[in-house]
């Protein structure tokens, strides 16, 4: 096995990685201000690949252009489900919205099956990104490198709007302590509506972003959706950090694992979790007793 | 407490005259099999999620756990089939401990992650290990041999005999919700620092809470593998564990009535519209989000306690 080849699998991990951290986000977001464990993640990131098909393959939208629009179709519908559903069952144990959006994963992905068909439908790279470039030591396929380059960008700037912008005070201080903020003057439930529109936008851009990578079809996102569990797990619930490093710590897992011991690639991430569980509990940087 | 026995004194009869025939009122007899082991399997499951407040979403791992035991017992081994069963219970319950060892120490939803978690682990492990399970083909071939004069191949008898696995399965659901130990669980579930500070071990409880429930839902795997003569990879899936979830939210959680009318209802339910239409897992999944959305307490909810901790 030669160093270059190691080296490709190495960024290939990193693709993967990208995928899981800004489904992860998404999901840390919503969880880490909403206390909502979004089952419904991964068919918003079915619905974002879904969307790039749409605008791409069937209505001729340049590329660059689909994945702004698909980001905020799949965030608008993630307000309409808040707004509709998500909402009213803020002051129930947690689990009612858990088994809630698990309803609507297999609504909407039947939905999707009934509208599209159960197959999977194609989706070509885009000419501008297709082709390879030279990186000194390999060559690497520019969508790739696009991905990452713009998965570092997208993890830095929820960052910062959560850590350094107002509303992103506003955001967290609602976490801790909703009746508080309200009382001081601040739309709590437009905030939550808007941080579940977020999250939801998130996952519709991983959907649309990675449709060139793979074939799109409706059980696309139930495949990412227990890994991205896992990723939020040993990251450490509601932690910004911890997805971003579990994210590409787990991409890396699944990928290496492929090369170099097939069958047990995917075991190899949840014997990792189980790992992490054994020796800290609250993954990586996840709060103690956080919305517990 | 008073009405509740006078309701027990036509309820016992009637259901049990309604379960003698069930056979004969579906449109196959199979299905009322399918019904009962659905129901054994969410008559188990309240134990964990309604006494014990644990939602696991990965309890299709101990039926499925269960169902591939017991086929692979009957398969190799040419046991009887109560040996079979037996060997499905225990692997199931014995699989429990680690997992739910694991699992409990997160609380609450992250529990619920926790244990899906691993049930994917069993899934992708029976989806590899082709040469064991069949892969995704699922284990064929699963016979169901004569135990002295009984011959099982008679969907009918096969029928009378899950009736009968059933009725322990509620007299021991009873008994153990009804002892100390049920107490303690209920009590885990309303305050768990107060359980712990009058000098109970909250994880010890959960422990075998979740232990106890891998048990029915192993019995429950088990007469599936020898009703079907297959187990399928689905045993094992998400979504199994989903439905499980469903059929006692929808029946009410925290009775043990509840789940099982809650899966007797669905699994019909599901058959019907398979009949029907090819768009019944979308109708399934928007009766999922009605029913949480407005029946939270159960559609069999009429009487009990209808307590809902916040």
């Amino acid at each position: 096995m030669s160093i270059q080849f190691l080296v490709v699998q190495l960024f290939n991990g990193l693709i993967l990685g990208s995928i899981y951290v800004l489904l992860s986000l998404g999901l840390t977001v919503i969880f880490g201000t909403l206390g909502v464990v979004n089952f419904a993640h991964g068919a918003l990131y079915m619905l974002g690949a879904y969307a790039a098909y749409t605008f791409v393959s069937l209505l001729q939208v340049p590329f660059f252009a689909a994945i702004v629009i698909c980001p905020i179709v799949v965030g608008l519908i993630g307000i309409f489900l808040e707004k509709t559903l998500v909402s009213r069952l803020y002051n129930l144990p947690h689990f009612y919205n858990l088994l809630l959006t698990f309803g609507l994963m297999f609504a909407i992905q039947d939905g999707i099956k009934v509208i599209f068909g159960p197959e999977g439908e194609p989706f070509n790279i885009p000419d501008v990104l297709s082709g390879v470039v030279d990186l000194g030591f390999i060559m690497y396929p520019k969508y790739r490198l696009f991905i990452i380059l713009l998965t570092a960008a997208l993890a830095f700037g929820v960052w910062f709007f959560i850590s350094k912008t107002r509303l992103g005070a506003v955001i967290r201080a609602g976490t801790d302590d909703a009746g508080m903020v309200s009382a001081l003057g601040t739309d709590i439930a437009k905030t939550f509506t808007l941080v579940f529109g977020f999250g939801a936008g998130l996952s519709g851009l991983a959907g649309a972003l990675s449709a060139p990578l793979q074939n799109v079809q409706p059980l696309m996102g139930m495949d990412m959706l227990v890994e991205t569990f896992v990723v939020v797990i040993i990251g450490g619930m509601g932690s910004i950090g911890g997805s971003i490093l579990a994210g590409l710590i787990i991409g890396e897992l699944i990928t290496l694992g492929i090369v170099f011991w097939p069958p047990m690639a995917k075991v190899l991430v949840y014997a990792f979790m189980a790992f992490i569980l054994i020796i800290r509990p609250r993954g990586f940087f996840g709060r103690a007793e956080f919305f517990e | 407490m008073e009405t509740k026995k006078n309701h027990l004194y036509w309820i016992v009869p009637a259901a049990s005259i309604a379960l003698l025939f069930l056979p004969f009122m579906t449109p196959y007899k199979a299905l009322a099999s399918q019904m009962l082991i659905f129901a054994i399997f969410a008559l188990g499951y309240d134990i964990c999620f309604g006494y014990t407040g644990l939602l696991s979403f990965g309890h299709a791992a101990f039926f499925g756990l269960g169902a591939y035991t017991t086929g692979l017992m009957l398969i190799h081994f040419a046991v009887p089939l109560p040996v079979g069963l037996l060997a499905g219970i225990l692997v199931s319950t014995a699989a429990a401990f680690p997992i739910g060892f694991l699992s409990i120490r997160r609380r609450g939803i992250y529990f619920a992650m926790v244990t899906l978690a691993f049930a994917q682990v069993i899934y992708f492990v029976a989806f590899k290990w082709r040469s064991l399970t069949g892969g995704d083909d699922g284990l064929h071939g699963v016979p169901r041999p004569p135990l002295g004069p009984i011959d099982f191949t008679s969907e009918l008898v096969m029928y009378y005999f899950i009736l009968f696995c059933f009725v322990l399965a509620v007299i021991l659901g009873l008994r153990i919700i009804h002892s100390p130990f049920g107490k303690t669980l209920e009590c885990l579930r309303e305050n768990e620092t107060r359980a712990m500070n009058i000098g109970y071990n909250p994880k010890f409880f959960k422990l075998i809470s979740f232990a106890l429930s891998a048990g029915f839902a192993g019995l429950a795997g088990g007469l599936y593998a020898a009703l079907q003569n297959f187990v399928p990879l689905f045993t094992l899936s998400l979504d199994t564990s989903g439905d499980i979830v469903l059929m006692t939210l929808v029946g009410g959680m925290g009775t043990l009535y509840g789940p099982v009318m809650g899966a007797l209802s669905l699994v019909y339910l599901k058959d019907l519209l398979s009949t029907y239409t090819n768009v019944w897992p979308l109708i399934l999944g928007l009766l999922y989000v009605a029913s949480i959305m407005m029946f939270r307490r159960g559609i069999f909810r009429f009487w009990g306690r209808t307590k809902l901790s916040s």
